[in-house]
């Protein structure tokens, strides 16, 4: 079983108003500096990018280093003007991309 | 016990007998359920057989020393040794060897100690010893009191670092060189490396959050296993289908003395034993279901105050035993757990802090952001002695049965808050 | 440490300016003398303006592999004129970068939190961008505690 991301923002705003985001995701981050049991290096595998869309737009991009903990931890703002989709999405070191959407209603 | 049999073996035998106990219906089931007591596998071992450290733990094998299972410590000496001539060591060596984490945890963890280490964050479980060099102590004194302090005090947290053979002769007679340079107060960097001025850690993290702490993925990954079934078509589920109303306070109940097996249950050798018996799941201790188990069965009755039985007899004696176990010198560090969570609580441990057991049961299994892992209380104990260079038990050890038992008569009353999230 | 007034930082160049705020001066370790490389590439070697970002992190971190960061950048975020985007790095890391956090109008505030990890006691340095290419800098030190008996 895969662990899911967390993610936390209101279902609800007023349009114009400036809300808080909160997302979890569950991932390993390899640093690349550890070494196995055998002293060879383990390969850097890292979540080296994160972004947030609303309604196709970006809102909040992050470029990520090693040097964020395992389990990456973002909390930002966006400020809503209408109703829509909020779009988060994790790009792997590998390619691979995981998103999660979220809706608001925006009054 | 038979070393080398897993409760693996014995599955066929009381799957048949669990699934006599079962009736075809749920209903029947959840009637069996509410009369009968739990249904536990009491034959074989509840962890792996042979036990095996956990990879990435340091692998010493301290066999020549006191575990909470086995006394094996050498006695210590009744006289100190006699230094007829004044000591000469090489003092910038001893300020290198009493900052050196190495050896133990290094004399920083307990002492400061004027410059040695940079005053980098020094414990205050011991006498500041800065100024030692003009406290009018004797060579003799000083070498003795490292190469064992028992001489002169038997109760004494200080370990044996000379007749333990932690440091040699030429390297005690260098530290009592450097000791006798220490004539003036340490000067630290910041107040925060005083540990007189250093403010005890609060923890304020919101633990239940899932967004806060790792950890809650572990109730997911129970929530998962509850109703999967194992070979047997059954799953928790079958005769548990409403968890949340059944085990509101179960978890702040245990452990318990479980008289078909002559020792104390936790909650997590409960699973083991309880699914064997039950579904089949074979969830041995310090697996990750296992794990998930328990948070899980703790969660559920989170807020719950930790209420044991103290007052049946072997209860009291298991609690007497643990008491005992608790305060049992171990390890090449020779020290107890009452060493550091008593007698040197509300003190600094270099830069952590030593709490009182009131208060370090509760949040049980917890995340430790250092590791990145759910734990639960054995691994926590097993920890403990691996660090002070005593051999641990398995998990399953009916000492450590014992010592939780304590440990929970100590936290009584405390609301369960699990899954915690520690360093 | 004081920071260096314009005039002398300027004098300094921006990798030297860097490094002196540091207050490392000549004693700048290799992580150091990196960080202060990443700063000069982000700002295209303009000096950053000490000043309108705080930084909150732990006065002594738990352990060096989560450490909780938040950084706040004050400023418009209007459309002709917002904070754009801020570069974390970490002055005591075998590889100092940390982050690089994109803003727009659309974020509403210049401010993210995250975990991060450490190798040792070091600075955290922010530098942060505006659309109307200004840079402001700030930073803190963090302790990262030393384990009693590895526990």
């Amino acid at each position: 079983m895969a662990e899911k991301p967390r993610l936390k923002l209101p279902k609800e705003a007023k349009k114009g108003e400036i809300i808080e985001i909160k997302t979890l995701l569950p991932h390993i981050m390899e640093s690349g500096q550890r070494k196995d049991k055998d002293g060879k290096p383990i390969p850097r595998k890292i979540i080296n990018k994160f972004v947030c869309e609303f309604n196709g737009k970006a809102v909040f991009v992050a470029s990520l280093e090693p040097a964020i903990a395992a389990n990456p931890y973002m909390q930002f703002h966006a400020t809503v003007e209408e109703s829509g989709t909020f779009k988060f999405s994790w790009t792997d070191d590998d390619g691979v991309i995981i998103t999660a959407e979220e809706t608001i209603t925006v009054t | 016990m038979k070393r080398g049999r897993t409760l693996a073996r014995r599955a066929v035998v009381s799957l048949i007998g669990a699934t006599a106990l079962f009736v075809a219906t749920g209903q029947g089931a959840k009637a069996q359920v509410a009369k009968k007591e739990p249904p536990l596998e009491v034959k074989g071992d509840a962890s792996e057989r042979p036990w095996k450290r956990y990879a990435g733990w340091p692998a010493r094998d301290e066999s020549k020393y006191n575990t909470l299972g086995n006394l094996a410590t050498p006695p210590a000496p009744t006289q100190p040794r006699k230094i007829t001539k004044p000591i000469t060591g090489n003092a910038e060596k001893g300020a290198g060897l009493a900052a050196d984490r190495d050896r133990g945890g290094s004399c920083l963890a307990c002492h400061v100690m004027g410059p040695a280490g940079g005053a980098n964050l020094p414990g205050n479980v011991a006498p500041d010893l800065s100024e030692i060099g003009s406290a009018g102590r004797e060579d003799e004194w000083l070498f003795n009191y490292i190469y064992d302090a028992r001489v002169y005090n038997p109760e004494t947290v200080m370990p044996p670092w000379g007749s333990h053979g932690f440091f040699s002769d030429q390297e005690i007679n260098d530290m009592v060189a450097f000791l006798k340079t220490l004539k003036s107060k340490a000067v630290f960097k910041t107040e925060l490396d005083d540990p007189e001025k250093r403010p005890p850690p609060v923890e304020k993290r919101e633990n239940l959050d899932p967004i806060e702490n790792p950890g809650m993925w572990a109730v997911d990954k129970a929530q998962e296993l509850w109703t999967q079934k194992s070979a047997t078509a059954f799953s928790c589920n079958t005769c548990h289908n409403d968890p949340k109303a059944s085990f509101k306070t179960w978890a702040a109940s245990m452990p318990k003395w479980e008289p078909r097996l002559d020792k104390v249950l936790g909650v997590e050798e409960f699973i083991t034993r309880h699914a064997k018996a039950t579904t089949g799941a074979d969830w041995l201790m310090e697996t990750d279901e296992n794990r998930a188990m328990s948070v899980y069965l703790h969660y559920l009755a989170n807020d719950t105050p930790i209420h044991i039985d103290t007052s049946s007899p072997p209860a009291k004696a298991a609690i007497e035993r643990g008491k005992e176990l608790s305060q049992r010198k171990v390890g090449q560090l020779n020290m107890a757990c009452t060493d550091c969570h008593g007698k040197s609580a509300n003190h600094w441990i270099r830069g952590q802090w030593l709490a009182e057991p009131k208060g370090q049961y509760d949040h049980f299994p917890t995340w430790r952001t250092s590791l990145l892992a759910v734990w639960d209380i054995r691994q926590r104990f097993q920890w403990c002695q691996v660090n002070i260079r005593a051999d641990e038990l398995p998990p399953d050890a009916k000492e450590y049965g014992d010592l939780e038992l304590y440990l929970a008569s100590q936290n009584e009353g405390q609301k369960l808050s699990v899954p915690g999230i520690r360093h | 440490m004081r920071p260096l007034s314009r005039r002398a930082a300027l004098a300094l160049g921006a990798a030297g300016a860097a490094l002196a705020f540091i207050g490392l001066g000549r004693r700048a370790s290799a992580a150091a003398k990196e960080a202060a490389d990443m700063i000069a590439k982000f700002t295209g070697g303009k000096t950053a303006e000490q000043g309108k970002i705080s930084i909150e992190l732990p006065e002594i971190a738990e352990n060096g592999n989560t450490v909780p960061l938040s950084i706040s950048v004050d400023g418009s975020m209007t459309s002709d004129n917002y904070v754009s985007e801020a570069l974390v790095v970490a002055d005591g890391n075998p590889n100092p970068g940390v982050a690089t956090f994109q803003f727009s109008p659309l974020s509403g505030k210049a401010e993210a939190s995250t975990r991060i990890r450490l190798a040792t006691t070091q600075n955290i340095i922010v530098v942060a961008r505006t659309s109307k290419g200004e840079f402001f800098t700030n930073q803190k030190l963090v302790k990262v505690t030393i384990g009693g008996c590895g526990g």
